[in-house]
This record gives C-alpha cells, structure tokens and sequence, in this order.
C-alpha cells in the first residue's frame, strides 16, 4: 500500500482565483474535506480549504484581504455553511453569498470573534 | 398540504448525550426542512495551542472527545511528527494500530447501545455495554486509563505492551466474538429492529459524495472511502480492505458498523502476530517550524489535523476537523422527507460527537 | 422474520452472575498503570517548577519563595506530563483514583530545605529564592569540556547554550532551575552547581 498520506500539497491562490479553483475541483469530483482559519504570527489570516479525491489531499489557501471579505463556496459545496459560519464566528471574516447565513449566532461565544488577532 | 410547523429538536433530547438542536419543519409528520445549530459547548481547545507547548498539547487534543480520545492523540502526535519530519519506530505504529483498533470496538458498542436505546430497546443496551466493559478493561490495562489513555506523545508512545498482555488482548477479543455475534444478531435479524431501520434515511451515493460524508456514514451508502487505506498506522501490513455497503439507510449503516467491529478484531489479532520487537519511541527535540495535514480514520469516521508551527515551542495551528463536524450536512439531508418518530434513530445513525465536533 | 432474537441472551442472564459490582462494599482492583493520582516525594523535590510548566491543566502550583508544591486535585486531569518531566523522578502516579466530594480538593505540600553538599548552610531563607538568578548556580569547566552539547540537549529548561565551532558554552540563569540532569548526564563531569 503506497503511503499516501504523506502527500502534502498546498496552493496559494488569491481571493479572485478561489471560486473559479474551488469550481475545477468540484468538476474534478473533488469532495470538500474541511475548511479552517489560521492566524499567523504576523496578524493576517489565511483560510485553507481541503479537497480530497482517492485519498489525497489537495488544499487551497487563501489570504484573507484586510477588510476581511472573501466568497463563499457555498455555491458549488453547500456542506460548507457549518465551516464558513464558524470562521466567521470565531475569526469575523466575512463570506458573501453564503446559502446558509446563520448571522453570527452559530456558535454560542460569549465576545464577538473571540480568535481575530484584533481582539 | 398540511399545515407547516417547526418544532425544536434539542439541545437536551433523551437520545442525545451531548446538545445539538435541530429545529425541524414539519408537514403534517413529515419532516421538510432542518436546520441544525451547534455551539452550546465550545471550548476553544485549539486555542490552548499558544499557551501549551506542543508535546503537552497532545494531552490537551486527546481531551476533545471521551470515545475517539485515542485517534486525536494519534493525530496530534502524527501531524507534528510530520511537521518535524520525525519518523516512528515501527513498534510505536503497531501499537497505536492496536490500541485504536480497541477504540474502535469499544466506540461501536458504545454506538450499537445508543442506537438500542434510541428505539427502547434497553436490554439490548445493556448488554452491548456490558460487553464493551471488557475493552475498557483492557485499556486500562494497557494504557492506565479507561477511556483517556494519554499513551500517544509526540515520537512514539509512552508505554509498551508487554507479549503476554497483547496475548491476552487478542485471546479476550476473540473470545468476546460469539457473544457480540448473539447481540449483532439481533440488530440485523430481529424483526422489531428491523423494522425501525430498514429503508429508513436514506442517503445515496451521489449524496454522500456531494455533501462529503465520511466514515461508515459514507461507506453505508455504497462510497469506496476509508482513510485507513491511506497507509498510515501499521494498516498497510495488515491488509486492510473497507467494509462497504450499498443501501445508504439506517440498516445499512448498522451493518457497516458491525462488520467493522469484527474486521477491528481481525485487525488486532493479526497486529499482535506481526509486531515487531524494537523501540517505542524517538527523542524529539527542538520546535515545530512547517506545516503538515494527517487524516485518520476514526470510529465515526474520517478526522483532520492540521499542525502548523512557526519556529517556536508553541504552534502556530492545531485544527481538529471531527467527522461528525463533516456528517451534520449529510444528516441535514437524510432528515429531509422522513417521519418525526425516525428522527431521534437517524440523529443516531451518524452516530454524533458533538464535544468533538465544536472542540 | 426472527422475532424476540435476544430473548435466549435475556434468559441465560437470569442465571448469571451480575456483571456489575456491588459498589462500594466491593473494592475495585486497579492496575498497576492505573493513573489515579500524583504523589510527590517531597524529600527529593528541588522546586525547580517544570512539572507546573509542563501541566497541560495547569493544577500544579509550584513556589520557591515559601518552599510548597501544591496541587488542585479536580483539576489534575492524569495524564502524567509531570511525572514524565520530573529531573528528580519524585513524582509517581498511583493507581487509587482520588475520592469523589463535593468541594474542589487542593493539596499542599511543604518541601523540606535540601541539604546541599556543595554549599553547606549558605543559601539563607532569601537568597534560596534568589539562587538561580545571583552568583551560584550552574558552571562548565570548559578547560575539561569537549563540547559534546549533551547537556544543551538534556536541559528541560533550554537554558544551555553549547556552540561547538567557537568553544563556548553559555547558561541562561533565568532560565536554569539548577535541576542537576545536565551534571548527571556530562561525560567529562565538568558541570557542577554551586
């Protein structure tokens, strides 16, 4: 058996790329794996989604633009809603046009976006 | 057309041991729309990461869940070890192979008692616990806890199994076989059982690749996925096939699960054979600086880690994506078009971790 | 169709013993990897602290200045980072689970002024505290010294620096606990703690 999961693939794309990238792979028959935050020690935020097709992983990783906005995926991978709302949660980034907007009120934080490095 | 109704699911449910609220549009008794919410138990676990270095953090991961707890100190010590390039003694895989495989049937039985329970079938329950008991024996042997092992660190494991004790692993397990048989009979041939779960919440193919199901979720609809074929741990010497299922409902889910259960004894048994003699553990030393992603396959199904670090003794990410976090959209789907008195047994079917799923 | 599959199951229990225990009249039997609860030996402790920064649950409260070890029993979660951690070994894990109560359990234990052979009676109640930081502490003879790095590598604390191309071996003070792990593990025994 080949080990696999040593595979580690990471594309940076800019925020104008994202949808049009995440649009191949869902025609690829990619399926989304996970979608997270990370703050990085110099304050900005990156998001990287997981696409998985036979067991690899391929991930795309986003910068966050300073106004903290970027589209949603929901689009083409409805199952994101329950990533794109808890980033925007717990990170306050934004994503337009999401099919499921739970306004902020998804996970229960006692402070507004409690992991934004402004906070 | 009926009237249309909402009522609320949740957060505090007898079936559910951890709060997650649905509120479900009704017609009439059929279910049209669902929307989940989650969030009335967030820790902000991955938070710790800045405060905790990361050899300690492994502890902290393995805290997320009660059941699974073994996988995510796997999975913690696996992504870091990958970030540091770090390469495990070949005894260390084997026996994580081993003890996850244990969690597995515990976690099964633990599930299949739930399930009984979710349909009023308490002897059923009982027994399916009383048998796991004999697992959590086993763990406590070998690890010193029950259902927190803390056995897993960054390099190895902390603690070796002796021969005669994986002996006795293996001997117990198999002879635990016929009984769970008498009791899994019971979930695939009784007709009162079966008939709350055949045909019931059904997710096709197509569905579960759409929505990104995993673990015996998607491996119930027919979905040729499990991550233990991507060739960590000690699976790839143990020639390990999935168990797959092509109906997509409860029963077939049910099934999944159950096969898995015998095909983890198989698996031990099998590891306890080949396990080679040699070291437990690699010294570690100096900080995370990279980045790396690892995937398990947990009993419920596929996790995600993600360890990043940026050159210091804390990382920089942890991030823990559990399978039930990846299940709710496919739940969501199933709920669609069943009946109200189906939803608590199609809630449980994806068998759900809601500790894990908001960490 | 099978009806009543479990009925056979049911019956046979009837005339089984019951799997549970008559809790608490009948003892548990723990084993012996049980982690129930962490001692400490409180003759070898040198406060030196790295079990309260190794603390995942942070329920080890170590202080220098009144010489006590403390610990929140609810909040010491097990996992045995301490014992793993301890230069002096004088932590253990016992196997008896702590018992059930109603109100948080802090223990404190008081560590007894070790003797030390190599300053005999000096460090008075004040300068204990001040130890790691003034005079003392931890020094390399680095006429004997080979530069191996050993020490640097066994330090829990990081608080050695050993740079082999230019010979120079340097301690943090701030840093140092005056543990003794680097004295024991040097080859040439040209460390020593003063």
């Amino acid at each position: 058996m080949e080990k696999k999961y040593l595979i580690q693939e990471f594309e940076q794309v800019t925020p104008e790329q994202l949808l049009p990238r995440v649009k191949e792979m869902k025609k690829g028959g990619y399926r989304l794996g996970q979608a997270c935050a990370t703050k990085q020690a110099d304050g900005n935020i990156f998001v990287m989604y997981s696409f998985d097709l036979d067991h690899v992983l391929h991930n795309l990783k986003v910068n966050v633009p300073a106004d903290l906005k970027l589209q949603s995926v929901t689009g083409d991978y409805w199952s994101a809603f329950i990533y794109e709302n808890e980033m925007h949660d717990l990170f306050g980034i934004t994503f337009e046009n999401l099919a499921l907007d739970y306004g902020g009120r998804f996970f229960k934080v006692s402070e507004p976006t409690p992991w934004n490095p402004q906070n | 057309m009926g009237k249309r109704t909402i009522i609320p699911f949740g957060p505090q449910h007898p079936v559910l041991p951890e709060p997650i609220h649905l509120d479900l549009v009704l017609e009439d008794e059929v279910v049209v729309d669902v929307i989940p919410s989650i969030g009335y138990i967030h820790r902000g676990l991955e938070k710790l990461v800045e405060k905790k270095e990361y050899t300690e953090m492994v502890y902290v991961i393995e805290r997320i869940c009660g059941i699974c707890s073994f996988g995510h100190g796997w999975g913690a010590s696996a992504s870091i070890e990958g970030a540091m390039g770090i390469e495990v003694p070949e005894r260390a895989e084997y026996l994580r192979t081993i003890w996850h495989e244990l969690s597995r049937i515990h976690s099964h039985l633990l599930w299949l008692g739930l399930l009984a329970d979710g349909f009023g079938f308490e002897s059923l329950f009982m027994h399916c616990w009383r048998i796991r008991e004999h697992v959590l024996d086993l763990f406590e042997k070998t690890t010193g806890g029950r259902v927190i092992f803390s056995v897993c660190k960054v390099g190895g494991v902390r603690k070796d199994i002796d021969a005669a004790t994986l002996k006795e692993i293996s001997d117990t397990l198999n002879a635990l076989k016929p009984e769970i048989k008498k009791l899994t009979d019971v979930f695939l041939e009784d007709a009162s059982v079966k008939n709350r779960t055949v045909g019931v919440g059904v997710l096709t193919k197509e569905d579960a690749i759409e929505l990104g199901a995993v673990g015996p979720v998607a491996r119930g609809s027919g979905v040729y996925q499990d991550i233990r074929l991507t060739g960590n741990g000690a699976y790839h010497e143990l020639g390990f096939e999935p168990m797959i299922e092509e109906a997509g409902d409860c029963y077939a889910r049910t099934k999944v699960r159950i096969r898995e259960l015998f095909q983890s004894i198989e698996l031990i048994t099998k590891a306890v054979e080949l396990i080679p003699e040699g070291p437990i553990d690699v010294p570690v030393k100096g900080n995370v600086d990279g980045e790396f992603v690892l995937r398990l396959e947990q009993p419920r199904g596929e996790a995600y880690y993600y360890a990043k670090g940026a050159g210091t003794k804390f990382l920089e990410r942890m991030r823990v994506r559990t399978p039930t976090n990846q299940n709710i959209p496919s739940l969501v789907k199933m709920l669609k078009g069943c009946d109200l008195a189906d939803v608590p047994i199609l809630v449980l079917t994806i068998d759900p971790c809601i500790s894990c799923t908001e960490r | 169709m099978a009806t009543f599959k479990i009925g056979k199951v049911v019956l046979g229990s009837l005339f089984k013993k019951p799997a549970t225990r008559m809790y608490p009249v009948v003892a548990r039997e723990w084993q012996d990897r049980t982690r129930g609860h962490v001692e400490i030996d409180v003759t070898s402790c040198i406060t030196c602290g790295i079990c309260q920064r190794k603390c995942p649950a942070n329920a080890i409260t170590v202080s220098r200045d009144t010489r006590t070890w403390e610990i929140q029993r609810m909040q010491c979660v097990q996992c045995g980072a301490c014992v793993d951690n301890c230069p002096k070994k004088c932590l253990t894990m016992k196997p008896e689970y702590t018992a059930p109560g109603g109100e948080k359990v802090i223990d404190t234990f008081n560590i007894p002024e070790a003797p030390k052979p190599a300053a005999p009676a000096a460090p008075a109640a004040d300068g204990d505290a001040a130890a790691p930081a003034a005079g003392g502490g931890l020094k390399c003879d680095t006429d004997s010294c080979v530069f191996c790095g050993l020490c640097a590598r066994n330090c829990p604390c990081s608080a050695i620096t050993v740079n082999r191309d230019e010979k120079q071996w340097t301690v943090d003070k701030s840093a140092c606990v005056q543990c003794g792990l680097c004295v024991e593990k040097c080859p040439k025994k040209c460390l020593v703690i003063e």
